[in-house]
């Protein structure tokens, strides 16, 4: 079977590319092995302290927690992103592995397609 | 927003296509209540019973927190995780007729799925 | 080799549907397949048919139409995405209770297992935007 790794780059609410690439996960989980990296601006979607609701966004990094009923259980974070951003492993919504600028270069290498939103 | 008058008038007069879509789906779904459930249910045939309403009330909270109602293939997963091995896909079948997943959001008053799967 | 492409940035907010027209028709004239065209995100709104461009600008939606008509190859367009939009086909209009439609007859609109299914079956899924 093919791997996939899905790769969040971008911050939640200011476009419809995180969200749209949530519903990919959702889809890929059902066909192939699937990987989730959380990278630069992309860690803010997994913020703790986030009330889209009420500026009319959806809450969708609430369906992240979900993830693991779709068998999608390899979820990382880059560890130098987060740091860039003071971000904070407890500040965030769901658990993960956090992983070395290098450890994510081996992700990408040993993943048979990307899709990166 | 819906007000208790629309929601009292859909549980003495029935659903129309003021308040369905049609394909039987809430246009608003501020219009949900159990009475209104039950409106639902009648447009394929559903007495709700107490197996029923287990069901429901899981989605309805599993909703309220992640966000999504679960497709198909999630569906038993979570529901025998609330429920208990009872539960299959044979089980939702009898209940929910061949396309549970689609007639429980429609039954729970849940957002009505892109045509994705 | 066999490839497919995602593009998904929109025709107006980033070159991605121009480039991965360039990268298709080179992918095509070296000898390779091209197993699927994908739509996604902004990129979705390439197949508005009613796009109309001043004369002496590409009009993307045709420069694709053409492309897919010449080649026979498959387009197609993310439905939740489109809807989103307001990129409908015939049946999507009627589903929707909406009095208009506007996807061209060049694409199909389609669910997201068309992108994953493009990625298990091409030797390589090259991504445009994002």
């Amino acid at each position: 079977m093919k791997t996939f790794l899905f790769v969040q780059h971008q911050a939640p609410h200011k476009n419809l590319v995180g969200q749209e690439g949530l519903d990919a996960v959702l889809m890929g989980s059902a066909f192939v092995n699937c990987t989730l990296l959380f990278m630069d601006d992309g860690v803010f979607q997994l913020l703790r302290s986030q009330n889209p609701d009420v500026i009319g966004r959806k809450n969708y990094p609430a369906t992240y927690v979900a993830l693991r009923d779709y068998g999608v259980d390899h979820i990382y974070c880059s560890v130098s992103s987060m740091d860039d951003r003071k971000v904070m492993r407890e500040d965030l919504i769901i658990e993960h592995e956090c992983l070395s600028d290098r450890a994510i270069a081996s992700l990408f290498d040993t993943h048979d397609v990307i899709l990166s939103f | 927003m819906s007000s208790k008058n629309d929601k009292e008038e859909i549980a003495k007069e029935g659903l129309d296509n003021k308040n369905v879509d049609s394909e039987g789906f809430l246009r608003r779904l501020s219009d949900w209540s159990e009475d209104v459930a039950q409106e639902l249910a009648n447009q394929d045939g559903i007495k709700l019973s107490e197996e029923h309403w287990e069901v429901i009330n899981v989605i309805r909270a599993y909703y309220a927190q992640y966000k999504i109602s679960p497709i198909t293939r999630t569906l038993v997963k979570v529901l025998k995780r609330e429920l208990g091995d009872k539960v299959s896909s044979v089980y939702l079948m009898q209940l929910f007729s061949s396309k549970p997943a689609k007639l429980v959001s429609k039954i729970a008053g849940l957002p009505k799925p892109s045509n994705c799967d | 080799m066999k490839f497919s492409i995602a593009i998904y940035g929109g025709p107006n907010d980033s070159q991605a549907p121009l480039s991965a027209l360039h990268f298709a028709k080179a992918v095509l004239s070296s000898g390779h397949t091209l197993y699927r065209v994908f739509f996604y995100n902004e990129a979705v709104v390439v197949a508005n048919e009613l796009m109309v461009a001043p004369q002496d600008e590409l009009n993307l939606n045709q420069a694709w139409s053409e492309f897919s008509k010449n080649h026979d190859i498959d387009l197609v367009v993310c439905i939740a995405s489109a809807l989103r939009r307001g990129m409908l086909n015939e049946s999507e209009a009627n589903r929707y209770e909406k009095n208009n439609h506007n996807i061209s007859p060049a694409f199909t609109v389609s669910g997201l297992g068309q992108l994953i299914d493009a990625g298990i079956q091409s030797d390589r899924l090259v991504s445009f935007g994002n």
